[in-house]
Parts: C-alpha cells; structure tokens; sequence
C-alpha cells in the first residue's frame, strides 16, 4: 500500500488541481448561473412589462374617468334643462287647464242660474195657477154660489199679477 | 406530468449522491484498514510515467473528480425545471445561492469584477466539499497540499494577469519601490501570495484531521489503562471516545472547512480587485495619458 508523502509537491497534481477547478468554474456558470439568470432576466422583463402595462391601464383608466365625468357633468345639465322645461310646460298646461275650468264653471253656472231663473219662472206660474184656482175654490166657497169661472179667473189673475210684480220686485 | 418531474428528481439526485458512493466503495476496495493509528498523505492508485515527475493518481484527485461530478449533477438537479413564477424549494436554493454569491462579489470586488461570481462559487463549493468529504469517511482533497496548491496557482495568475492588463510597466516598476534594492524581498512577496493561501487552507484541514486523529488514539489509551480491567468484552471498548471526538469533528470537519472554503474565496476576491483598480484603470485610458497616473496597487 502506497501513500503520497504528507508534505509533497508534484507539479502535475498542481496542474490538474488548478483544471479541476477551472472546470467546476465552467460548470457552475454553464449549468447553474446561466440558466437562472435566463430566468431572472426574464422575471424582470415581465415585470416590466406588467408594471408597464398596469400604467397604461391606469392613464386609460384616468382619461375614461374625465370623459365620464364631463359626460355625467353634461347629463346634470341636460337633465335641469329637461326639469326646468317640463316644469314650465306643466305650469303653462295647469293654467290653461285651470282657464278652462273656470270658463266650463262659469258656463255651467251660467246654465244653471238660467235654468234655476226658468224654474222659478216655472214655478211662479204654477203657483199663480194654484192660487187662482184656490181663489177660486175659496170664493165659491165664501159666496156659495158660481160665478163664471172664466170672468173670476181673469180677475183674480190680474190682482195676483199685480200682487206678484209688487212681491217679485220686492224679492 | 409532476409525477414525471418527480422521477427526474429522483435520477437526479441519485446521480448526485452515486460519486459519493462510487467513492466510499473504491475506498472500501481499494484500501485495507489500517493498523493502529496513521498520518499519511492521500492514498496512490496508480503512477503515471510523465515528464520531469511521475504522476501519481491519488485519493485526492480522485476525490475532487467525484466532488465536481457530484456538484455537476446538484446542479442540474436544482435547475431543471425553473419556472418565472417559483414555486419549488429547490429553485428558491438556486436563486439564492447566485444572488448571494452575486452580492458578495459586487460588494467585494467592484462592479467591474461581477463576472467573477461563479469563479467564487466554485472555489467555495469545491473547496467545501471537498473539506466535508470527511463526514463520510472519505479523504478530504483539501488536506492535500496539491491541490490546494493548483487553486491558489490559478488566483496567482489571475492576480498576475490583472496587474499585467493595468499596466505591464507599472507592474514592473511596482517591484523596485519604494526602493530599488528591496526588489528581492518585493519578489518574494508577490510569490507569497499563492503559497500562504495554499499552506493556510491546506494546514488548516490537515491539522484538523492530525489532532482528530490523536485525540481518538489518545482517548482509545485512556480508556484502556483506566477501564481495561473490566471483564469480558467491556474492556476492549473505548468509551471514552465516545463524545469528544464527535465535538471534535463538528469543528475541524465542518467549521474549519467550511470556514477555510470562506476565507479562500475571500483572499481571491480581495487579491485580484486589489490587483486591478478598475475605475483608476477606466480613468487612465479615457485621459489617454498612458501609464502617467499611478496606478494604485493594494500590495
């Protein structure tokens, strides 16, 4: 069983030492450091790209917000004018219905005062009628005997006439 | 389709973890239990005839073969399938094993060294590795001044390299001051580097394995002399080795290599950004003033 020497020198030893760790360098920077830095460039990349893409969205996002609130701002006014002539419609509409009602109100109680005139016109005459005839009864009864109806009736007309004219003047 | 994930997990690992055990087995076969207790340098396979010197495959050659197999295929094991959006452990691991080693080279060695973080991570890994192969029983490549010796060589060249690229004149000049005839002991110096970055590492593991060693012998006497007289096969079991050595391990074994790999990798680092000022260098060049600026050395 041979051993080396615990203090030897051998310049090939030396040598391979120095390629062994000239090829775990290479190694390492082939199948370690390359591949992730692949991987870590191409994490930033995306992140670039997202943090990119986010602000884009974000000054879209912006200038829909302003759009939309010149839009809501025009809405507002359009809807006061809408409120505003709507009103004015309804006012005009109300005091054309209310013109109308009152002339309808007037006619009807024009109607009425012509139709309660021609009633008590009406009624008048009955009662003229009435009071003849119970004249009449009252003084067939009081001279207990008949007279021309006829003559009486025409009497006692004109006297009630005259009495109606004094009373309707007087009412 | 995750369970197919998980059978390539599954290879993968196995692949990790069979040089480990192609190494364990080698051992096993190739090297007979020794007597007593020994100190000895890696095990010699095989010598192949070369020219100025023999070369000897040894224990720590092979062994650092197995380490870079076996790192080459956790690699592959913590890479395969990487998504943007992480989901598994194992990718988390990768992510942070080259942020960390990507931060530290940056903050050690400057933007202009940030190339240099898989260099790190492979001294760290290797060196570590290597240093932990004695918690499965293996023989530790680092313990070998060999091949610890071809690392810091290879960081003496990329120091010598880097001052060369900041001036090859100024390099020169930088060994004749402060004065001219300290050149000699400038000389020495420079070549220093290597060599006690070499012996640190290496003496350190080694040493760790030397008093583990005779801590146990010592322990296994202990218990001999003061429990050797009970009866039967309660004798000849040291219990005093039980505890010490274990402590013992998790210090020189873990702590001390990994620390070892640590402080490896920080010379590297500090050694080759010392050797290139990079913004004195970048300066120098837009003025177009050739080697007029001095260029400032940390050495």
């Amino acid at each position: 069983m041979q051993n080396l020497e615990v203090i030897s020198v051998n310049l090939w030893q030396i040598l391979i030492s120095l390629c062994n760790l000239l090829i775990l360098f290479l190694i390492l920077k082939k199948f370690l450091y390359k591949p992730v830095r692949k991987l870590l460039k191409k994490r930033q990349d995306e992140l670039d790209r997202q943090y990119s893409s986010a602000e884009n969205d974000r000054k879209s996002a912006m200038e829909m917000k302003s759009e939309w609130e010149n839009k809501l701002s025009a809405a507002d006014e359009e809807a006061d004018d809408i409120i505003k002539t709507a009103g004015a419609n309804a006012e005009r509409r109300a005091a054309s219905i209310i013109s109308g009602a009152k002339d309808e109100a007037d006619a009807i109680v024009k109607q009425a005062r012509a139709d309660a005139a021609l009633e008590k016109e009406k009624a008048e005459k009955d009662i003229r009628h009435e009071i003849a005839s119970v004249s009449v009864l009252l003084s067939e009864k009081l001279l207990e005997r008949e007279i021309n109806e006829s003559d009486h009736k025409a009497l006692i007309d004109s006297f009630i006439d005259e009495v109606g004219t004094g009373n309707g003047e007087g009412s | 389709m995750s369970r197919r994930f998980k059978a390539v997990d599954i290879l993968l690992i196995i692949l990790t973890l069979l040089p480990l055990a192609a190494g364990i087995v080698l051992k096993i076969v190739m090297m007979p239990a020794g007597e007593g207790i020994e100190i000895a340098g890696a095990h010699i396979f095989f010598t192949i005839g070369m020219p100025l010197q023999d070369l000897p495959i040894t224990e720590s050659q092979v062994n650092s073969w197995l380490v870079i197999i076996s790192v080459f295929w956790l690699c592959l094991y913590i890479t395969h399938g990487l998504k943007t959006k992480a989901v598994t452990r194992r990718q988390h691991i990768a992510e942070w094993i080259i942020e960390k080693t990507e931060s530290l080279v940056k903050d050690n060695m400057g933007e202009y060294f940030s190339g240099f973080a898989p260099f790190i991570a492979a001294v760290m890994a290797l060196s570590g590795f290597s240093s932990l192969l004695t918690l499965i029983g293996l023989y530790p490549p680092t313990s070998d001044m060999n091949v610890v010796g071809g690392w810091a060589l290879l960081v003496f060249i990329l120091i010598t390299y880097y001052k060369f690229k900041c001036g090859p004149l100024h390099y020169l000049k930088s060994f004749t001051e402060p004065v001219v005839f300290l050149t000699p002991l400038n000389v020495i110096s420079e070549v220093a580097t290597p060599v006690s970055m070499a012996f640190r590492h290496y003496g350190n593991i080694l040493s760790g394995s030397v008093i583990s060693v005779l801590v146990a012998a010592a322990l296994q006497g202990l218990s001999s002399m003061l429990l050797g007289n009970l009866p039967g096969i309660l004798g000849e079991i040291p219990f005093l080795q039980i505890g010490l050595p274990a402590v013992l391990s998790i210090y020189f074994d873990i702590f001390s290599g990994l620390l070892q790999a640590f402080i490896f990798a920080m010379l590297t680092m500090l050694y080759v950004s010392g050797a290139f000022p990079a913004d004195d260098y970048k300066k120098r060049h837009k003025n177009k003033n050739g080697g007029k600026i001095k260029c400032l050395n940390s050495q």
